[in-house]
């Protein structure tokens, strides 16, 4: 293998966790939902959407000219998004825990109303986005990466690591692991589970905005975005292990490894196939996934 | 202190506590006896809000309770050891007395009777930052009942906490809710074990199949000789 080819592989992997850090914070999202709510929320596709609209809009202009600077449109669109997700809390609360038949259409319907809306409110085609960062790539031992890409990595590991943080040691993350862990008991302990459910689902729909105003500058905004990766956020949802915090994490960021690898190495005609096949190859092995801890109380 | 009035508890079609009535009177313990499926876990969960009577009322102190979510009545004073222990396994010893404590936010007073259930309960000492699912089934339930104490409870409504345990352990158990009482705590307590909880209560309760079977003194359910016959054990 001569230096090229290396420098060439390294730059796949990167631009793999890259994505992957996209599909990690969207599987998050899935495994804050699914752990508080038993629920399966397939509409953390047009969630996602809905949150990289509601911050970009912001640095685009979009809203009474005003130019938002992009750190602060990123703010605005990760609060605007968890106040969605209290109202879709609300919404939702009566699928929670019902059978997957009833959340998929209730999800998948209400997925469709949110592209609906995009559609009405923004328009169906697409624009692009300049990065707040030079397009220029930066060159680190061979390897050229895009700034954008090392700010998704970088604040994607600052959400990542937050979160954790934030379960294992504030009062109401430890009421929110608990209350995974046992709905029924944690209530006897006094804790306001509804609550702490709508802010488990918040958090998911933040991180969602999050993920999507952070690829905004690399991907093409429009109201069809969420679908492709709702999709593998499920994927990588499901490899990490339904309901494990560092299972989301691992599995989005294999899920995008092996996707940037089967493009780069074997045929872009293949990527979407690859991964999905790896996939299916994995939970035969593990069917828990690749973390799969016992954190989550199935009812 | 607690009076249950002709509660009815249902599970969708399935009626499972068909109007029952007592009292639970302060400072005492008053045991539930009855046979598995009596009814005694669907009372329980009635008196702490996990579930809620389609009918009859349940009086805290006088004031009705029996309408309220689980987590408010906590607030008013009523902790729960549930059947099966049910500590959280994920997270630690410490973390799950932190849990019992959900509700307070006297930091240091929390702080002290975490200490005070590390001395009262030896066996969870030194585990503070072990996993609650890797105890044994006797450390589960003494860190059941630490974590419904740091609650602060005026009532303490305990099921079946000697199930499942090694007879040392059962014995253990009820010398420790018979200390706990004569520290001035008020005890609710589930058992099918009706021998060694009429050993400690004041009064006890029989129920068969969703109805009060016997309600009286401990003392007279003990020499009763149909519940000698049907729950001690007795020829
Ligand atoms: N979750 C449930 N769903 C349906 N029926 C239940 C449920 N829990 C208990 N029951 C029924 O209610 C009755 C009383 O049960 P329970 O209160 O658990 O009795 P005990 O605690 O005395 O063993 C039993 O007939 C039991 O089968
Ligand atoms: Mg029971």
């Amino acid at each position: 293998m001569n230096i090229n080819t290396v420098s060439i592989f390294l730059q796949t992997i990167v631009g793999g966790i890259g994505i992957g850090s996209l599909y990690a914070l969207v599987a998050l999202g899935y495994s804050m939902q699914y752990r508080s709510m038993g629920l399966v929320n397939f509409a953390q596709g047009s969630i996602y959407m809905i949150g990289t609209y509601f911050g970009i809009i912001w640095y685009q202009g979009m809203v009474m000219g005003l130019q938002v600077p992009y750190p602060i449109a990123f703010l605005i669109g990760i609060v605007l998004n968890m106040g969605l997700g209290l109202i879709l809390e609300r919404i939702f609360r009566p699928l929670a825990n019902l059978d997957l038949m009833l959340m998929l259409l209730g999800t998948i319907g209400l997925g469709y109303v949110l592209d609906n809306m995009a559609i009405i409110t923004w328009g169906a085609e697409g624009f692009a986005v300049k990065s707040p960062l030079p397009n220029t790539p930066i060159i680190i031992g061979g390897v050229a990466l895009l700034p954008q890409m090392l700010l998704l990595i970088g604040v994607s590991a600052i959400l990542m690591v937050g979160l954790t943080v934030f379960l294992s040691k504030a009062k109401i993350g430890k009421a929110m692991r608990a209350a995974a862990s046992d709905r029924e008991t944690a209530s006897a302990m006094g804790i306001p589970v509804n609550t702490t459910n709508a802010v488990s689902f918040a958090i998911g729909c933040g991180l969602a905005a999050a993920a999507g105003i952070l690829a905004a500058p690399i991907v093409y905004v429009n109201p069809a975005m969420g679908g492709p990766v709702g999709l593998k956020g499920f994927a990588a949802f499901i490899l990490g292990g339904a309901g494990s915090i560092p299972g989301a994490i691992v599995g989005g960021l294999v899920f995008g490894v092996l996707e940037a690898v089967s493009a780069g190495f074997v045929s872009s005609a293949y990527t979407k196939g690859i991964a999905f096949v790896v996939m299916v190859v994995v939970l035969m092995f593990r069917p828990g996934g690749i973390v799969g801890e016992v954190t989550v109380d199935k009812v | 202190m607690i009076s249950v009035n002709n509660i009815h508890t249902y599970y969708g079609h399935i009626h499972a506590v068909k109007g029952i009535s007592f009292e639970v009177r302060q400072g005492e313990i008053t045991a539930l006896i009855g046979a598995n499926g009596a009814g005694k876990s669907t009372t329980i969960k009635t008196i702490c809000g996990l579930l809620h009577p389609r009918e009859g009322s349940i009086l805290l102190d006088g004031a009705p309770i029996h309408k309220l979510s689980a987590d408010k009545v906590v607030r008013l004073g009523v902790g729960l050891v549930p059947e099966g222990r049910r500590v959280f396994p994920v997270l630690t010893v410490d973390e799950n007395l932190d849990m019992g404590a959900y509700h307070r936010s006297d930091q240091a007073e929390i702080a002290k009777d975490k200490a005070q259930m590390y001395e009262t309960f030896p066996a969870l000492k030194g585990r503070e930052k072990q996993l609650a699912g890797s105890l044994s089934g006797g450390e589960q339930q003494m860190l059941a009942i630490a974590r419904a104490l740091m609650s602060k409870p005026k009532l303490l409504a305990m099921d079946e906490p000697s199930l499942g345990l090694a007879p040392l352990l059962v014995k253990r158990v009820f010398e420790i809710i018979a200390d706990l009482n004569q520290q001035g705590m008020t005890i609710l307590l589930s058992e099918q074990n009706a021998r060694g909880a009429l050993k400690i209560a004041h009064q006890g309760i029989v129920l068969e199949t969703g109805l009060v079977r016997f309600a009286d003194d401990a003392a007279s359910l003990r020499s009763n000789a149909v519940i000698q016959r049907a729950y001690l054990g007795a020829g």
